[in-house]
């Protein structure tokens, strides 16, 4: 059994316009020791996606169906007391501003350390101290600064902080929130190969969201990518990568610049994506998709199995795609 | 790719210092000094798209700024056309911003939110007392349509809330283009903008290149980006610079180590970057090297010599007709 099935859960939001439909119908399914990364650009639903998961949707949030199962146990009946004790216990986040993250009128071991308490009613202060002490050599901030004040660290020392914090309790699962987006490449490059190392090590299985393909690449064994509230398609790296099949995602992988190879004129997808208090009826990408036809308009959703391991949605040119 | 080597230099910086003293903190000693550009010399010429490509504080904004006379250097000469920007007066200090021209990163700050499209990119032609209403109206639809806003009618009464981020960046290089600019200062203008959004920008400034021949300096951190856009690129660090030369032959063929450590690490799987090897040149923990004399880089790097790389600083030197570096051990192999 996976140890995390989502099931067609569509999620939206209440606006002052009408309702937001931010995520419709996505499935997937997770399994131990594994990581999943969804790729998409802004407003396609991916950081709704995680927070869905960790049930801390803003108020204006709402899961209108689905269902979300942690070791078969249905998250969305969960009473929010019970929620509580699910989060950081067995599913922790690391969250996309890690500068605005920590609290910064307190040190940031004290941080680290009331996170363990809360949650280990069984651990006294001085075990707690000392468990972070663990963590910090984990993520690699030296010991003389686990100390100080967040406003004494540098960026990625917040981001090693926080995913200190969301290794505390020892999750079966971690969401990685666009980990990486304030830093510097070089900095970039080293907290990705700690996530991936520490996910490696310990056989966490993780949800990392992110706007860059590349970087989502770097580090998944599986890659969804989003457009629109939808996931268009699902598939491993190696398939996605060397077989793109939803229009979206050949656009979106032609739409980057390289650094070796060819310095072809990049192909820039037309137009803007929808909006989705009223999204467009039939496929959401339509608009913008060089091979659509009459029938995308109307048609019915059908997710086209490609290999075993990867599919793509695409509502009427399925056949079309596997011929390309 | 164009030789620019003959061309004329319609920009150049010589041995520019900038320096910032910090504010200090409530209770600390304040007025510390921290220099922002060290000694940074380079020129571009004229119809190039120029990259100066660094990380978080390196310094590269600073130099923009200074370009397009929002800051004065403590030291060093900047000329345009051979005239030193800093010594404009008169008639030639008014004409100068309608020469030079700045894109910046964030077209969600950059436009005033009470000017519709229309006053927006009309603005500078008002200023500048550029045409009569006709002209000018001919002018803005014109820009529009070439930076992608079309059909103009769509756009012209909207105002900078009703538009998307990429549509706003449009808007702000509309309002650049419209002045018919010689020289475009772009300091990152796509970090705020999706992938795909993005590549719509750099298509347009590479048009703009070529429609109105104007000169491009573009900063970013993206070295892929630099890459696709850049005829020549210089890498800078900490306020010195680094490596200067053709953007596929600094990319390809690094020679100073801090720019083998940005290109080790930017993600590779995919996107045809994969089989590239790792150059490892940046040290896994820094050395001890708080206030040296010698390279930028010594601390993080691991080729250094320490006696050498910490005492010294090398100069930044040609190594073959158009790549410069500053690195005691770079070669032309």
């Amino acid at each position: 059994m996976a140890l995390l099935d989502v099931e067609n859960l569509s999620i939206g939001y209440h606006t002052q316009k009408g309702y937001l439909h931010a995520v419709g119908g996505v499935s997937f399914s997770l399994e131990e020791g594994k990581s999943l990364g969804f790729v998409g650009e802004s407003g396609c639903g991916k950081t709704t996606l995680g927070m869905a998961l960790m049930r801390l949707l803003p108020p204006n949030g709402v899961i209108r169906d689905g269902r979300i199962l942690l070791d078969g146990v249905d998250l969305l009946q969960k009473s929010d007391e019970e929620m509580r004790e699910i989060r950081w216990q067995k599913i922790a986040m690391i969250f996309q501003a890690a500068m605005n993250a920590l609290n910064p009128v307190h040190r940031v071991h004290e941080q680290i350390a009331e996170a363990l308490l809360t949650h280990n009613a069984s651990l006294d202060k001085r075990e707690a101290y000392e468990q972070v002490e663990a963590l910090f050599q984990l993520v690699g901030i030296p010991k003389d600064r686990m100390q100080d004040y967040p406003h004494q660290y540098s960026g990625g020392m917040k981001q090693r902080a926080i995913i200190a914090m969301a290794l505390a309790c020892k999750p079966s699962l971690i969401i990685a929130d666009e980990p990486t987006t304030a830093l510097d490449v070089i900095v970039q490059d080293q907290i990705l190969k700690e996530i991936i190392n520490l996910q490696k090590e310990f056989g966490i299985s993780m949800i990392f969201i992110s706007h860059d393909i590349a970087i989502v690449a770097d580090v998944c064994h599986d890659i969804g990518i989003m457009y629109a509230g939808n996931l268009v398609e699902l598939g491993s790296r190696e398939a996605v990568f060397n077989n793109p099949m939803h229009p979206y995602t050949k656009a979106l992988l032609s739409s980057y610049p390289t650094l070796t190879g060819e310095k072809s004129r990049l192909m820039p997808i037309p137009g803007e994506t929808p909006n989705l208090i009223h999204p467009p009826s039939g496929c959401r990408f339509c608009d913008r998709c060089p091979a659509a036809k009459a029938t995308c308009k109307t048609g019915e959703a059908v997710w086209v199995k490609i290999s075993p391991d990867h599919k793509a949605l695409c509502y009427q040119c399925g056949a079309d795609c596997r011929n390309e | 790719m164009k030789m620019t080597n003959d061309k004329k230099a319609i920009l150049e910086l010589e041995n520019i210092v900038k320096k910032y003293t910090s504010r200090g903190s409530f209770f600390g000693a304040h007025g510390k000094e921290i220099i922002a550009l060290n000694k940074i010399s380079f020129k571009i010429m004229r119809g190039e798209i120029f990259g100066l490509v660094g990380e978080s504080g390196s310094g590269k904004s600073t130099a923009g700024r200074l370009i397009v006379r929002l800051e004065k250097p403590e030291e060093g000469r900047i000329r345009l056309n051979g005239r030193e920007v800093t010594a404009l007066k008169g008639k030639t200090l008014k004409e100068f911003p309608r020469k030079v021209q700045m894109i910046f990163q964030d077209p969600y700050q950059s436009l005033n939110p009470q000017l519709s499209v229309f006053d927006t990119i009309s603005e500078p032609l008002v200023i500048h007392k550029i045409g009569n209403a006709g002209d000018k109206e001919t002018a803005v639809w014109q820009t529009m349509k070439s930076v992608g806003l079309s059909p103009p009618d769509d756009f012209i009464n909207r105002y900078p809330h009703q538009l998307s981020g990429g549509q706003r960046q449009r808007v702000a290089i509309a309002r650049v283009m419209v002045l018919n600019p010689d020289f475009v200062v772009a300091d990152e203008p796509t970090s705020m903008l999706d992938a795909s959004i993005s590549a719509q920008i750099f298509n347009i400034l590479i048009e703009m290149r070529e429609n109105l021949q104007a000169t491009l300096l573009f900063i970013t951190h993206s070295l892929s980006a630099a890459r696709y856009l850049c005829d020549r690129i210089a890498v800078i660090y900490k306020g010195h610079m680094m490596e200067l030369g053709p953007a596929d032959q600094v990319i390809q063929n690094p020679k100073h180590p801090y720019t083998k450590a940005l290109i080790d690490a930017l993600p590779k799987f995919g996107l045809s970057d994969e089989g590239i090897k790792p150059y490892n040149t940046l040290l896994p923990v820094k050395r001890e090297a708080s206030e040296h004399e010698g390279c930028p880089f010594f601390p993080r790097c691991m080729l250094a010599n320490t006696t050498k790389c910490s005492m010294e600083k090398p100069l930044f030197k040609k190594i073959d007709d158009s790549h410069w570096v500053a690195c005691f051990y770079a070669k032309n192999e």
